[in-house]
């Protein structure tokens, strides 16, 4: 057999399944914002779908609070994670145990996180409770589905963690120790050592761990569907309530898809910009 | 007076105890939720339940359609994972022992399912569903799933085919061994713990997997999640969304430890040493 065949036939069923099947949900998706596929009528090459989606303030709300979310859930979770993550860079006494925790939200399913929150912020939920005990508020307040997105945000940055954690940990513990020590004969002192050594090193999980969470949020239906402001909508959200039954239209849903993709693909990009100018300005300064 | 590795561990437990509380609260409220008696309600200003029982648990389990979806969830995730794992061996292999131009990127472009948000996924898979006329849940469900999880599964096995050593491959054709063999003598002890975690790897996330399974399941086709998600809507039946959440939280957590201990001795140190 050529070796060019063998290749192929080993590519095919995992590479190849994945090709041909990603890229026919997102031709789907192109193709159904554009007006064909179309399951109510005629299939017609347009850009009506588009047109009318940007003519509805609902659209752009969806747009504009996913993109508050998920760059407040990913700058939050960045905030948190990064001093854990140096802080716990050299093993002490109980480290390894916050460690471990730090990363146990990665094994509750986000149904399940999302109900262990409701729970405790009901109304007459262990939080409540505490507020009222402890005299800041005379009256339960209502937590849940808070106008704010509070709830919403702060579970997120719960869920997320984990991720910002584990890929900042990686790139902290591997800066070696003498880059650090070099530094320090040469007359850094510790704020010059974060600038010019662990930021710059540290730069690419930094990158990495932005644009994984910004992706993961601003895609999400399921918390913004239990935990979320009622009155707003995230773009999944929104294009599951125009795919579903009150409307079945696939052709709205698929504009704001495709609008979903094209904020991940933003979200991506001016986050690699951020983190790299960062850099760059910290390393000059 | 204070020092800072003392000043560090008193932080350290700090920290430490908050997140205990953080995770034990919530759970044991759960489990508190699932135990009350249907007949006896909790309710303010009772700090604990008036009274326990099991009887929720058998409610469920005869009155909803809490057990189908269990068998569904359970039946999809193996099937998803042995799948997957076929699949992604010949890929794994591939790139893991033969050099092609394009293979960082074909490595890559294997990743894509993990970064297109899943609601998408979701919805046109449905689509496409609709215009091939196919009206198999499950089978619908399982393909979406082996190719959402597949990508985890060649990137675990690629580092076990990486592992294997050559020389022992040589060594077992020399002394004459077949195919299949070759295979067991010099394949198969490394690639074990790979082919473990790749199957549970899949197999947890299949039970977790919502966005498909609600958008091409529902109504008629239910797993834990979708079910349990029915429970979190407008109709937040308290009892039994803590019996679902229990059901789907206590095995992967579980699993997921087993899972730890597997890529951990998946180590090529703990693996090739052997030789």
């Amino acid at each position: 057999m050529p070796k060019a065949v063998k290749l192929a036939l080993l590519l095919a069923p995992a590479f190849g399944l994945v090709v041909v099947m990603m890229s026919l949900v997102i031709w789907r998706a192109v193709a159904q914002s554009f007006g064909l596929y179309n399951f109510n009528g005629e299939d017609l090459l347009s850009l009506r779908h588009w047109a009318e989606m940007f003519a509805t303030r609902r659209y752009w709300n969806a747009l504009e609070w996913s993109a508050y979310v998920a760059t407040t859930s990913a700058l939050i979770t960045l905030a948190i994670a990064y001093p854990l993550a140096l802080w716990l860079r050299k093993p002490f006494a109980g480290s390894y145990l916050l460690s471990a925790l730090l990363k146990a939200p990665y094994f509750v399913p986000g149904l399940v996180a999302v109900f262990l929150l409701l729970n405790v912020i009901a109304f007459h939920g262990i939080v409540n409770q505490a507020l009222m005990w402890l005299g800041l508020t005379d009256r339960p307040i209502r937590l849940q589905n808070d106008r704010n997105g509070y709830g919403l945000i702060a579970l997120q940055v719960w869920k997320q963690l984990p991720l910002a954690f584990l890929l900042l940990q990686g790139a902290v513990q591997a800066i070696p120790d003498p880059v650090l020590n070099a530094a320090r004969d040469l007359g850094a002192g510790p704020v010059a050592r974060f600038r010019k050594v662990v930021l710059p090193l540290t730069a690419r999980a930094m990158q990495a761990a932005s644009i994984l969470i910004f992706i993961n949020v601003a895609g999400d239906f399921t918390f913004q569907a239990t935990v979320g402001p009622t009155r707003e909508n995230s773009l999944a959200t929104l294009m599951v309530q125009y795919q579903g039954t009150n409307y079945g239209d696939w052709n709205a849903a698929a504009v704001v898809g495709v609008t979903l993709m094209g904020l991940s693909l933003v979200g991506a990009v001016v986050f690699t910009a951020l983190v790299q100018g960062l850099t760059r300005a910290m390393e000059r300064a | 007076m204070w020092t800072l590795p003392r000043l560090q561990t008193l932080l350290a437990s700090l920290l430490t105890a908050v997140f205990l509380l953080w995770l034990i609260v919530p759970f044991a409220m759960a489990l508190l939720w699932s135990l009350v008696d249907p007949g006896t309600p909790w309710s303010y200003p009772d700090i604990l339940p008036p009274a326990l029982s099991f009887e929720r648990w058998t409610l469920m389990w005869e009155t909803t359609t809490l057990s189908t979806a269990m068998f569904n969830s359970y039946t999809l995730a193996p099937v998803a994972a042995v799948t997957a794992i076929v699949l992604a061996a010949p890929t794994a292999y591939a790139f893991a022992r033969i050099d092609f131009p394009g293979k960082a990127a074909a490595q890559i472009v294997t990743l894509t399912p993990l970064v297109l948000p899943g609601f998408v996924t979701a919805v046109f898979f449905a689509s496409i569903l609709v215009s091939f006329g196919v009206y198999s849940r499950y089978g619908a469900i399982l393909l979406g799933h082996v190719v959402l999880f597949i990508p985890y599964a060649v990137r675990i096995l690629t580092v076990s085919f990486a592992q294997v050593n050559q020389e022992v491959i040589n060594a077992a054709r020399d002394l004459g061994a077949s195919g299949w063999g070759v295979f067991r003598a010099a394949f198969w002890p490394v690639l074990k713990p790979g082919v473990l975690a790749s199957f549970l790897i899949v197999f947890i996330l299949s039970i977790e997997e919502f966005a498909l399974a609600f958008i091409v399941g529902s109504p008629s086709f239910t797993t834990i999640p979708t079910i349990l998600f029915s429970y979190l809507g407008y109709d937040f039946i308290r009892p039994n969304a803590a019996v679902v959440a229990l059901i789907l939280v206590v095995p992967n957590v579980l699993l997921m430890l087993v899972l730890e201990r597997l890529l951990q001795s998946a180590n090529p140190a703990n693996v090739s040493g052997k030789g």
